[in-house]
């Protein structure tokens, strides 16, 4: 992570003479100056992936039991996951961001945020019902017919007999489609939505100095990577799920 | 409409081709390059598949488009000739370094879900570690790996979208030159573009699909 010192206008910090070569390779001053608006990119990255993230997860939940429990909704919802997964994402992003009209219940159209936002959740959600349809599908059949008869209605069957199977199936896989969401948000700077890639970009553009730029970007991006991946070997751990 | 479709339609023509023709070449040096990572992360080389992994997570931990910047602005400032390229060369090499990571997985999984007896067998008959390779392990662990090798081909057709940035004209940046034209269709010509990528990947995940059905699922990787 980037340290929020800043120097004051004036003083230049000090930097012990050994350690010129890595001021030639990357300097720390310059990044130190960008450091308030990098942690607003990074807040930003992870506040608009979280909101992506709640999307996709209703998006995916309701796509999964669709398809599993009605024939027009295994149809409407294969459409859907097909048409997610054989498009980029960027595309996705242009088709919300340029053709989406007002909006009659809001009464404008959707802003650059609330786009970037809207279309990272839908893609995420396709990927993700796959997911939750695949764990729910891994629950052996005998489980829900001895749930059927001992007399449970659906909802209590779902309830106590199959999502707590499935949870510990699906729980590691959501994880790592979270990083693949956190690192796809880098696209919504396409749309001139502010977050960690444009903060970052800026050190490029107003000063020309790429290393600086890229490698602190890079240490951002992988930091939330890691905090993700540790979340997901310990959910595989704890919850003894998938493999 | 019809109009502002007959009339995009060539740029757009021109930009699928672009994307076809890198999406080929990133297919084929990004397995060559994934190949090689993905046989030593199967092998006993422990310091050297440490190594790699790292290399493997620092890719993956990252989006597409720092690879691809790092490739295009932070490689030709290091001053050296030979590091600086155009934007279509720095985009095959940014998506090939990407592609690699999947199909070093891909590869590894395959080469380790080949039965540990099959390597026996053929050692305790005196072939050697390579006779091993070429004659029991690789024809047994390609097949695992023409499956899941088609949703990494779809994974690289999408991430050419992304090399519009540097201004390769590829489809995405015909579209975008074709929606400045006619700003008024920006609707169809962006319609149009999706529908393209939909005729190119689709038929991809369908044959993943048949291979699947008549071969077996192969090895699945967390993508």
């Amino acid at each position: 992570m980037c340290p929020a010192r800043i120097a004051a206008p004036g003083v230049i910090m000090k930097v012990p003479a050994n350690m010129d070569w890595l001021v030639d390779i990357y300097n720390f001053r310059v990044v130190a100056q960008f450091a308030p608006d990098l942690v607003r990119g990074l807040v930003a990255t992870i506040w608009i992936s979280a909101l992506a993230l709640s999307i996709a997860l209703v998006v995916g939940t309701l796509t999964a039991f669709a398809r599993l429990e009605t024939r027009a909704g295994d149809r409407i919802g294969a459409t859907y996951v097909q048409v997610i997964r054989s498009t980029p994402l960027l595309v996705q992003i242009y088709l919300i961001y340029f053709a989406l009209p007002e909006l009659p219940l809001l009464g404008r159209r959707l802003d650059e945020f609330e786009c970037g936002m809207l279309a990272l959740g839908l893609n995420a959600g396709a990927y993700m019902s796959e997911i939750i349809r695949s764990g729910i599908e891994a629950v052996p059949r005998g489980q829900v017919e001895g749930a059927k008869s001992v007399g449970m209605s659906y909802v209590q069957r779902m309830r106590y007999v199959v999502l707590p199977q499935a949870i510990s199936k699906v729980v590691p896989p959501l994880l790592g489609q979270t990083a693949i969401l956190v690192k796809d948000s880098s696209l919504v700077s396409f749309i001139g939505v502010f977050e960690l890639f444009s903060a970052g970009l800026a050190i490029l553009s107003e000063r020309l100095m790429p290393n600086e730029a890229f490698m602190t970007l890079a240490a951002c991006y992988l930091f939330i990577y890691a905090i993700l991946l540790f979340l997901a070997t310990q959910a595989q751990r704890r919850l003894g799920g998938a493999q | 409409m019809i109009s502002a479709i007959s009339s995009a339609l060539p740029f757009l023509l021109d930009g699928l081709w672009m994307t076809f023709k890198i999406s080929l070449a990133t297919i084929f040096f990004g397995s060559l390059l994934g190949a090689m990572v993905g046989t030593v992360r199967a092998s006993p080389l422990r310091s050297l598949s440490f190594v790699l992994g790292l290399y493997i997570h620092a890719l993956r931990g990252t989006p597409f488009l720092i690879h691809l910047y790092a490739v295009y602005f932070m490689l030709p400032a290091t001053g050296v000739a030979w590091l600086q390229f155009d934007a279509i060369t720095a985009s095959i090499i940014a998506l090939s370094l990407y592609t690699s990571t999947y199909v070093a997985e891909v590869v590894r999984a395959a080469l380790e879900a080949v039965p540990r007896g099959q390597v026996e067998a053929a050692r305790s008959v005196g072939m050697s570690t390579l006779q091993t390779l070429r004659h029991v392990v690789v024809p047994q662990a390609l097949k695992l790996m023409i499956p899941p090798m088609g949703g990494v081909y779809v994974i690289i057709i999408k991430g050419t979208s992304i090399v519009s940035v540097v201004g390769v004209s590829e489809l995405v940046r015909a579209g975008e030159q074709a929606a400045q034209r006619d700003p008024s269709h920006m609707l169809v010509i962006y319609g149009l573009v999706a529908l393209m990528y939909l005729a190119y990947c689709y038929p991809v995940l369908r044959i993943v699909r048949w291979l699947e059905t008549r071969f077996g699922a192969g090895v699945t990787i967390n993508i």
